[in-house]
């Protein structure tokens, strides 16, 4: 360090000198200790899985809870599936799937892993009273053949058994027992995985590792997972030694932490696309030509120079990881002449007689969200649209995401960034598109339902490829009820003492098999 | 602050005098002082009603049926008239419930978010009381160092500067002063970060692990409160250098030094007093808040922003009603301080 | 500085507070660093009102190609962008400029509304005595109980602020002071012969409390009101940073330092910049409010 120490050294002598003891201390214990994870975002007060669709939360029920299967969803090979909680799976005719289970595993609370298990957790998954079933295709009932061995049973409700073939390596298993007790269920997280929770204190959370574990018990011993919402604090405790992994890092973060030889970074393609969806159950972008008109006046290259490492162009509302991933080619461009024409026939030429237009994002836990949203903001407006931006921390944000039981949300613009955890595209699709959910943007079109329903009722995979690929996502692309913008890329850093760790696209990360020196 | 004269205490003995002066003092402030509260709490209670914004959405999430949403408006009185709402809410203090959390649970996650609203039952969020007492203690810890090593610099310079009206110290004072009070807490906090902590490495920033991470957000309010001090401390020592006695008594053979300290000093405390009562504490408690938030500190600044921007109207009421009695409690005791040290003030 | 002007056909005292004004100014004036803080004050308001003319750069316009340049004297740093761009590829110093100028309007004008605000109901209260007195004192007591940042992030904190709502939350923190200081110079004044001598010509209450009265609050406040234009500059600068203030896009100082923490390591002209030019206005109508005080103290201590 060149810096001259001396001024400072003279006006804060004493305190630095008997206080830098535990600053150097924290890093020293800090390295044989737990494992502290700043993360950007923070669970819900309820551990159900079912009762949520928050990421972060997902990212935490990674370390608890164990899938019938795991998809390491890799550009190269996003169908790839492999094996964790189940050993083997068939498909046994269009409506029913089977699936033999592992032996030997246990639930943290000491209970053996069973098909009563499997049986519970997806009825009560599937169920459409809880909160996070628009991640399902739709109910299903569970037949258990001997206590290893259970059949998924689409029959009585209409759509191919193979819908679940990938979001198996999405479904959380639950302890039968837990789900027969609510409040047990919500209190504390119960699974398979390879850590256990121990308790919350504040913003931070415990995890210890189960030493039951089905692959063995991982080498780290503990797990603390500090909420950290802001981007800029997390770079700065991982400095300090703080902490030893963070996410969410904003590019120029990535790029000068490369150059730190205290710590590694990380790269890689998510399953998650930012979208600005359209409120479109109420004036003005109940007009698809509205919608269209906004779509055209951004520049989409401009807005990925903002994000540069953290993005990934792509002109499709799935991410390149996703199964039914396409280059659309009528997806909207940036065309400020076209944008005109549509305004003037929607009757606003030049965005003359619009409302004011509220444009909703969040800040600290997407990157360069805000940056982008004054960038979108300055290109609508010169076209004529009278936007004003509105920046919200995160949990106020997601407070106004969701369309509220009356039907309506705030705000007419809203950034999203939607991830899922498996491969499975019904898992972006549905829950936006389809008038039944279409959770944020309310849309209520019957050609794109009817479109939904056809692929999912595809009863092969090509089929159901082809029509996504030439139907499903140019039609949407059309409709524009939202628009995504980019493709997430997920910058990481970590101590270069962090070994052995593994990321899922969606946010999970698997330290069973980590070491920390 | 007026004079209060009372004919019936000549009829009494000097310590009766006293004690009954006394009495009279602190039942009359105190009793001003509850109605002042009062008012505080009734003015803040009445604004976070009618901002936009419903709290049953924020309880129950974003997913609830108008029903339950309806039900548990009703259930918790949001209905109501707001005067009668009020009533009921000091009827709750008065049995020492402030209520609970609308969105920390008790076991620490938020609800933004979730949407079942079966985790809206009351009974599974923190209480406001929890949250406060374990959030006081690290704002006390920094309200502390900050203030003493605001002292650290101050006494010594205002002294200084006091004693001599020109010269060097008196112009030293009077551009530190002008430059820390020029400076936003803010951008203090963010350059400080930069070069004690990010660049250096030497001292810790964010959050709380253990004492030193107080030190960066301590100097930060320490440069907020110095020019403040610097200037009511040197203010207060010159008026009484002026003085004939000052003088007089180095006649009659007291060093400088000793008239000083023994005399000088106890007539500034006066004036000292009084100026640290309400400014001082008032922009304590401001400038606490923001610096908590900037460097994450888990005290109850951060609290009160983070519930301000997450509705959770509960704590904001009674951090409110916390800061303003502190605030009035100071007031009076230091009136009846100042009329202690200097008889011939009257409160 | 407007000073009242005395009115002619009442008696001598109102003179002697103009001159006592005068004599203060006239004392502040003599010391190099009010010529000196005057001069910083003066070019920076120069620069706020032509800045934006003479610079051929633009604050809001994004120009993402241009993004993170340095400041002219740094390496990689070039013209017109003097002290380099932010995040956007926007000019610092032109957005700096702007973030200035609307701090300046947003501190002079809640000052200006506290003062007179404050100044109506010291004097009115202190005039009438009685009831009137009682009633309005205790409103203060209570306003200056409810701390600013409280009644900031309740006020502004639940919907979406504006110019109106911050000056209205500042004026709402800052009347009380000089509520109370017209309030003991009115009690002082109003005991007065002069007083007395025009209520008995017939002067009305009102011409009274205008023309007489208020000039004497003056010198013990004014440069209270200076320093405090400083102190709400420094307001606005906070409630902008955590996001209370002004709303993006347009510039202000609070908005600018927040959006360029996260730069720190990178771009930390964005954060530095800002700060330098808030801190050097500031500090300009801080030095000139403490010499202002100084001179102050002497005059009527009657040592100069």
């Amino acid at each position: 360090m060149t810096i001259n120490r001396r001024e400072f050294m003279k006006a804060t002598t004493l305190s630095v000198a008997a206080l830098s003891v535990p600053a150097i201390a924290s890093r020293a214990f800090a390295a044989s200790g737990p494992l502290i994870f700043a993360a950007a975002g923070t669970v819900t007060s309820s551990w159900d899985p079912t009762s949520h669709t928050v990421a972060p939360q997902i990212t935490a029920e990674g370390f608890l809870f164990g899938h019938l299967t795991k998809c390491p969803m890799t550009e190269a090979n996003p169908g790839e599936i492999l094996p964790d909680l189940a050993t083997e799976w068939s498909v046994i005719d269009e409506h029913t799937l089977e699936y033999k289970l592992r032996q030997g595993v246990t639930f943290h609370d000491g209970q053996p892993f069973t098909a009563a298990d499997v049986k519970a957790t997806y009825e009560y998954a599937s169920n459409p009273d809880r909160p996070a079933s628009a991640w399902y295709p739709g109910r299903v009932d569970v037949e258990i053949i001997d206590d290893h061995t259970v059949r998924l049973n689409t029959k009585q409700y209409g759509y191919p058994a193979l819908n679940f073939w990938y979001v198996s390596s999405f479904l959380p298993i639950l302890s039968a027992a837990d789900i027969a007790n609510p409040d047990m269920l919500k209190q504390r997280p119960n699974g398979t995985g390879p850590f256990r929770y121990v308790e919350t204190t504040g913003d931070q959370i415990r995890f210890a590792a189960f030493d039951k574990f089905h692959e063995g018990k991982p080498s780290i011993e503990e797990v603390i997972w500090a909420y950290v919402p802001d981007a800029n604090t997390r770079v700065l405790g991982l400095l300090n030694g703080q902490y030893h992994l963070t996410e969410r890092l904003e590019p120029e973060q990535y790029l000068s932490l490369q150059k730190e030889a205290s710590l590694k970074t990380d790269r890689s393609l998510s399953s998650e696309n930012k979208y600005l969806h359209f409120r479109c159950n109420k004036p003005p972008f109940d007009d698809p030509r509205i919608r269209l008109a906004v779509c055209h006046s951004i520049d989409r290259s401009q807005v990925l120079e903002i994000v540069g490492e953290a993005g990934q162009a792509s002109n499709c509302h799935l991410s390149p990881v996703k199964f039914g991933f396409t280059d659309v080619k009528t997806y909207p461009e940036y065309d400020p002449e076209k944008a005109q024409a549509l305004l003037a026939e929607a009757g606003f030429p030049n965005g003359q007689g619009l409302p004011e237009i509220e444009y909703i994002t969040s800040v600290g836990f997407y990157p360069k969200t805000r940056e982008y949203g004054e960038l979108i903001t300055a290109m609508l407006q010169e076209q004529g649209f009278p936007v004003k931006l509105t920046t919200l921390e995160p949990a106020a944000w997601e407070e106004q995401l969701y369309r509220r039981a009356d039907g309506q949300g705030p705000g007419h613009i809203i950034d999203v960034g939607w991830i899922t955890g498996s491969p499975e595209p019904d898992l972006v699709l549905r829950p936006n598109y389809h008038s039944q959910f279409a959770l944020v943007n309310g849309i209520s079109d019957p050609q794109i339902d009817e479109s939904l329903e056809k692929e999912r009722s595809a009863t092969s995979t090509e089929e159901r490829l082809k029509i996504l690929q030439e139907e499903t996502l140019p039609l949407i692309a059309q409709k524009a009820p939202s628009i995504s913008l980019f493709s997430s890329v997920f910058l990481r850093a970590m101590s270069a003492k962090l070994e052995g760790v593994q990321f899922y696209p969606n946010g999970p990360i698997d330290l069973s098999k980590a070491t920390l020196s | 602050m007026r004079a209060s004269a009372s004919p019936a205490l000549v009829f009494l003995s000097p310590d009766k005098i006293k004690m009954a002066f006394a009495l009279e003092f602190f039942l009359r402030r105190i009793s001003q002082g509850v109605l002042i509260v009062l008012a505080v709490a009734f003015v803040i209670f009445t604004l976070l009603r009618i901002a936009p914004g419903d709290p049953t959405r924020i309880i129950l999430g974003p997913m609830a049926t108008p029903s339950a949403m309806e039900e548990t408006a009703q259930r918790l009185g949001l209905r109501d008239p707001i005067p009668v709402q009020f009533l009921r809410y000091l009827g709750d203090i008065a049995k020492g419930d402030f209520g609970n959390s609308f969105i920390r649970g008790k076991q620490g996650g938020t609800t933004g978010g979730s949407q079942d609203a079966g985790s809206a039952a009351p009974v599974e969020r923190a209480a406001v009381i929890e949250l406060i007492a374990r959030a006081l203690p690290y704002t006390l810890l920094l309200a502390a160092c900050g203030f003493l090593l605001a002292c650290l610099v101050s006494i010594p310079l205002g002294i200084l500067a006091g004693v001599r009206n020109r010269g060097w110290p008196q112009k030293t004072a009077l551009y530190l002063s002008s430059f820390f009070v020029s400076l936003p807490n803010v951008w203090v906090g963010i350059v400080l970060i930069y070069l004690l902590s990010a660049r250096t490495g030497w001292l810790p920033a964010i959050g709380y692990q253990h004492i030193g991470y107080v030190i960066i957000p301590a100097i930060v309010v320490a440069v907020e409160l110095a020019p403040v001090m610097i200037r009511s401390i040197s203010v207060a020592v010159a008026g009484n250098v002026q003085e004939p006695f000052y003088e007089i008594g180095q006649v009659r053979g007291l060093s400088a030094r000793a008239m000083l300290f023994r005399h000088v000093l106890r007539n500034a405390a006066v004036p000292l007093l009084n100026s640290f009562g309400a400014q001082m504490i008032g922009m304590l408690l401001g400038g606490l808040f923001v610096v908590e938030y900037i460097f994450s500190f888990p005290g109850i600044g951060l609290l009160t922003i983070n519930a301000v921007f997450q509705r959770d109207f509960p704590v904001i009421q009674t951090v409110a009603i916390f800061a303003s009695t502190v605030l009035v409690f100071i007031n009076i005791a230091v009136d009846f301080a100042s009329t202690t040290i200097d008889r011939r003030l009257k409160f | 500085m407007a000073i009242a002007s005395s009115a002619a056909g009442s008696f001598a005292t109102p003179a002697r507070g103009q001159s006592v004004n005068a004599r203060i100014l006239r004392l502040a004036w003599r010391s190099p660093e009010m010529k000196v803080a005057t001069a910083l004050f003066a070019a920076l308001c120069l620069l706020t009102l032509f800045g934006p003319f003479i610079i051929d750069a633009s604050a809001t316009k994004i120009s993402v190609a241009d993004k993170f340049l340095p400041p002219v004297f740094m390496e990689g740093g070039r013209l017109p962008h003097f002290l380099g761009t932010d995040q956007l590829g926007r000019d610092l110093l032109l957005r700096s400029l702007i973030g200035l100028r609307n701090a300046f309007l947003i501190g002079i004008i809640s000052v200006v509304l506290m003062f007179v605000l404050g100044c109506a109901i010291g004097i009115f209260s202190g005039y009438r005595g009685g009831w009137t007195d009682v009633v309005l004192m205790r409103i203060t007591d209570i306003q200056m109980s409810i701390p600013v940042i409280i009644l900031a992030i309740t006020i502004l904190g639940m919907s979406r602020p504006n110019p109106v709502t911050i000056i209205a939350v500042l004026v709402l923190s800052g009347w009380p002071i000089y509520a109370r200081v017209a309030r003991s110079v009115t009690l002082a004044e109003r005991q007065k012969e002069y007083v007395r001598a025009a209520r008995i010509i017939g002067a009305s209450d009102l011409r009274i409390m205008l023309r007489h009265i208020a000039p004497s609050i003056l010198p013990p406040i004014a440069f209270v009101a200076v320093l405090d234009v400083a102190r709400m500059m420094i307001f606005e600068a906070i409630f902008g940073f955590i996001g209370i203030g002004i709303q993006p896009p347009t510039p202000t100082f609070g908005t600018i330092i927040s959006g360029g923490t996260q730069y720190l390591l990178n771009a930390w002209w964005i954060t530095i910049v800002p700060g330098c030019l808030l801190a050097l206005a500031l500090g300009s109508l801080n030095l000139m409010g403490g010499v202002l005080e100084r001179s102050r103290n002497l005059i009527l201590q009657g040592a100069a």
